[in-house]
């Protein structure tokens, strides 16, 4: 399906929509009156509205996969008027104003071409609002396993506000489909790009050399552990089982702080038992706790295949495992509530992790209050974005950048204008 | 390796105390074979200090190294060079990834006498010549997969008229062609002949929904049959209770109940399992079932329900001996199926971790082998 302009065209129709879009309808748009930000609050607020009165639920039982709902609760608050407000106040405040010269202007790029996510539903409609907030004209990829929601999404939104109908397009194109994705390309001053490696250097191909590379890479995150010792480590291990390792700001590595492999091994005991216990209690079905235990003797045995004269301990538990590594690198975990440990003294903070810029996502650190600064520094300087409490690594807090970034301030250019 | 060839050659295939002995003893053979010829398995084996004289009751199977259908996923694990092999096949990759199985020749000559034994044990073998109708894939040089090689493999239970596909490879993807199938149906009523549908469940429930939704219906030739393979695969959240599906065949294509034959199996367990006359799986005496924990994978006593382990001698190309499936499952005694058979009986249930997943840990997608989620 396509989405273009408030109304919904087959697939079929894909080259043509892509032609006339190029010949008239990104001309027109971008050459008549700019979208006002109130009129995207405005019809924001009242899809806000519809979902909090269950209008959307129907439509979300439909589309978005089961515990899209949930998810759905805990994002809510930042899309409320006040959060977007908030956003657009910290994100792009400030960068207009007078200057010596004159006074600088901040306006859209103009057309964004956002390759979207499919790790989330909602989230390739989240970051055509994003784009709309700052006043572009959105044409959205959507992602394979986008099953309707974003389309129904965007229909209701100009539903509700037809003035944001010729900003809005979607469409279902598969990305082996490079010659559609290189015209939608063509036609953008931004780029945003959602996904792996393979995904963000095939949009730099694609993309002219003109457009503005926006990339929301893949990450990795990983746990913090000083002077644990008598701490409580149940945040931390249900946030492992909760996220399965799957997320970007999800546990990967807990590194501790000590050079003792006897110490490291101590803590692997000791938490084995935490961790199971958060299977337990978070596995609610059996098939959800029969996906932990093939994983966990998935990892066993490619620890005996792979990886045969490393030395790693295998700690195995029920439906989860726990596996000490000597080596110190931060590396995808064997996921779904198997987990590795391994040592990083403080000291070597500063020499290990940077050889990750540019992949560190969250650290959760666990450490006694009285050190907690000294270490989130420590941290910070060597190259990770967030840094939260271990059961917070993958929650969403309103106000805070995105991949150290402020993504508003990616779709807009600020203008300097001389007086005379 | 006369062990495994006795076995399947001598065996009344539903026999398991009978088969007993012949089975264990195939499966040390079968055990020896990879450790001596699979570095992987020799490895796994030595670090769980596992030996084949270990095995010398049924309950001992147990103990058996358990791979998991994602071990196979992962790593491409043989016990013979590549050019001694029959053949090779890959599981269908609903998600996107798949395994890789080899099958040696003396695997195919073994698999004759079970399919042939229980053909006609179940009455699939017939000399009257029948047309096919496939709801599934078109085999082709281009792929391996081995639910193809299945549904070929159904079309020679009756020698076949023809052949007609719903699934077909074009431009390097399969389409389906329901709409094509339900004209060959309408065709297929007016023959002397009775049709043969083979199809995987899910496309068959859509296919008939399509038809009973548009009005349509066909009474195909006496004597026409439904072979069902392959699971609900991607359509697992639409799984329909079996009677409803039979009702709906009864009612659009007018092939009754007992007409409709199911087959259970995996590529990393090729033993051709076969519904009895109250569509259940009973065991045959190619294969051991055992149910474990959803937790610790221990082995789980009859009638409670875990993960489904597959245990055969079959295959001495790829290290499959005992293979953990994603499935959830339950054994039952054989006695109370009131088929006859008195094997215990395999119900399938469900599967493990059915959530699509998704994912924007780096690198995670890749070994997940979902693709990206681009």
């Amino acid at each position: 399906m396509i989405f273009a302009a408030g109304t919904i065209l087959p697939d079929g129709e894909l080259s043509q929509t892509i032609t006339r879009l190029a010949a008239e309808e990104v001309p027109r748009t971008l050459s008549g009156p700019p979208l006002e930000r109130e009129v995207v609050l405005d019809a924001l607020d009242a899809l806000g509205q519809e979902l909090d009165s269950g209008a959307l639920d129907g439509l979300i039982v439909q589309y978005a996969p089961p515990g899209a709902r949930e998810a759905l609760e805990r994002v809510r608050p930042q899309l409320s008027r006040e959060a977007l407000e908030e956003r657009l106040a910290l994100e792009l405040g400030g960068l207009a104003g007078p200057r010596r010269f004159g006074r600088t202007q901040v306006l859209p790029l103009g057309v964004l071409l956002h390759v979207a996510p499919g790790n989330m539903a909602g989230l390739p409609a989240f970051t055509a609002v994003e784009g709309l907030l700052t006043g572009n004209l959105n044409l959205v990829k959507l992602p394979r396993g986008d099953k309707g929601l974003t389309i129904a999404v965007f229909q209701k939104l100009t539903q509700l506000e037809p003035r944001l109908a010729p900003w809005l397009y979607a469409f279902d194109l598969p990305s082996r489909d490079t010659a559609a994705l290189r015209r939608l390309a063509a036609l953008a001053n931004g780029v945003v790009t959602w996904g792996g490696d393979e995904a963000v250097l095939a949009m730099r191909r694609l993309a002219p050399p003109g457009a503005k590379l926006i990339e929301w890479g893949h990450r990795l995150s990983f746990a913090y552990l000083s002077e644990w010792q008598g701490l409580d480590l149940s945040g931390l291990a249900e946030h492992i089982v909760q996220t399965g390792g799957l997320l970007c700001s999800s546990c990967q590595v807990i590194y501790l702080d000590t050079t003792y492999l006897s110490v490291a091994e101590q803590f692997c005991k000791e938490f084995l038992p935490v961790l199971e216990g958060a299977a337990r209690s978070w596995y609610t079905t059996s098939g959800q706790a029969a996906q932990g235990a093939l994983y966990a003797r998935e990892a066993v045995l490619e620890q005996i295949v792979d990886r045969p004269e490393s030395g790693d301990l295998v700690f195995p538990g029920k439906s989860c495992s726990v596996t000490l590594r000597r080596d110190g690198t931060l590396e995808l975990s064997h996921l779904h509530g198997n987990v590795l440990v391994k040592r990083l003294p403080r000291e070597k903070l500063l020499e290990a992790l940077p050889l990750y810029r540019g992949r560190l996502q969250t650290a959760g650190l666990l450490c006694p209050s009285s050190k907690r600064e000294e270490l989130a520094a420590l941290l910070a300087r060597a190259g990770v974005n967030r840094i939260t409490l271990p059961a917070h690594m993958s929650r969403t807090f309103p106000g805070e950048a995105h991949d150290g970034e402020y993504p508003l301030r990616r779709y807009v250019r600020a203008v300097d204008i001389e007086i005379q | 390796m006369l062990s495994r060839q006795k076995l399947f050659w001598l065996s009344p295939p539903y026999d398991l105390p009978g088969s007993d002995r012949r089975f264990l003893r195939a499966v040390r053979d079968n055990c020896a074979y990879h450790i001596s010829h699979c570095p992987e398995y020799r490895a796994i084996c030595k670090a769980e200090g596992f030996s084949p004289d270990d095995i010398k009751t049924v309950e001992d199977l147990a103990k058996l190294p358990l791979l998991p259908t994602l071990f196979f996923k992962r790593h491409a694990v043989f016990s013979m060079p590549q050019w001694r092999m029959g053949m090779k096949v890959t599981s269908s990759g609903t998600s996107g990834s798949f395994s890789r199985v080899g099958f040696d020749w003396g695997c195919i000559f073994a698999e004759i006498p079970m399919v042939l034994r229980l053909g006609f044990y179940h009455s699939l073998v017939s000399p009257r010549p029948a047309h096919y109708v496939v709801l599934g894939y078109k085999p082709g040089k281009q792929d391996r997969m081995g639910v193809a090689r299945t549904m070929f493999g159904l079309t020679h239970f009756a020698p076949p008229l023809s052949r007609s596909y719903a699934l077909r490879w074009r431009n390097g993807s399969y389409v389906p062609d329901l709409d094509g199938s339900v004209k060959r149906l309408r065709a297929l009523e007016r023959s002397p002949f009775p049709t043969r549908i083979v199809a995987f469940p899910s496309y068959l429930w859509f296919g008939l929904k399509r038809m009973e939704e548009l009005g349509l219906s066909v009474r195909l030739p006496r004597g026409s049959k439904i072979l069902l393979a392959g699971g609900w695969k991607q359509h697992y959240a639409q799984e329909v209770d079996k009677g409803t599906l039979y009702a709906l065949a009864e009612r659009v294509l007018g092939i009754s109940e007992d007409c409709v034959h199911e087959f259970f199996g995996a590529v990393e367990h090729p033993v051709f399992f076969n519904s009895c006359k109250n569509h259940r799986f009973h065991v045959p005496v190619y294969s051991r079932v055992l149910i474990r924990d959803v937790y610790t994978l221990k082995p789980l006593p009859m009638g409670e329900v875990g993960l489904v382990n597959l245990i055969t001698p079959l295959i001495n190309a790829t290290p499959v001996t005992s293979a953990m499936t994603d499935d959830l499952g339950m054994l039952t005694p054989g006695e109370s199926c009131g088929c006859g058979l008195k094997s215990p009986v395999l119900t399938i249930l469900g599967r493990a971790g059915l959530a699509d997943i998704t994912t924007c840990a780096a690198g995670a997608a890749e070994l997940l082998g979902k693709g990206e989620g681009f």
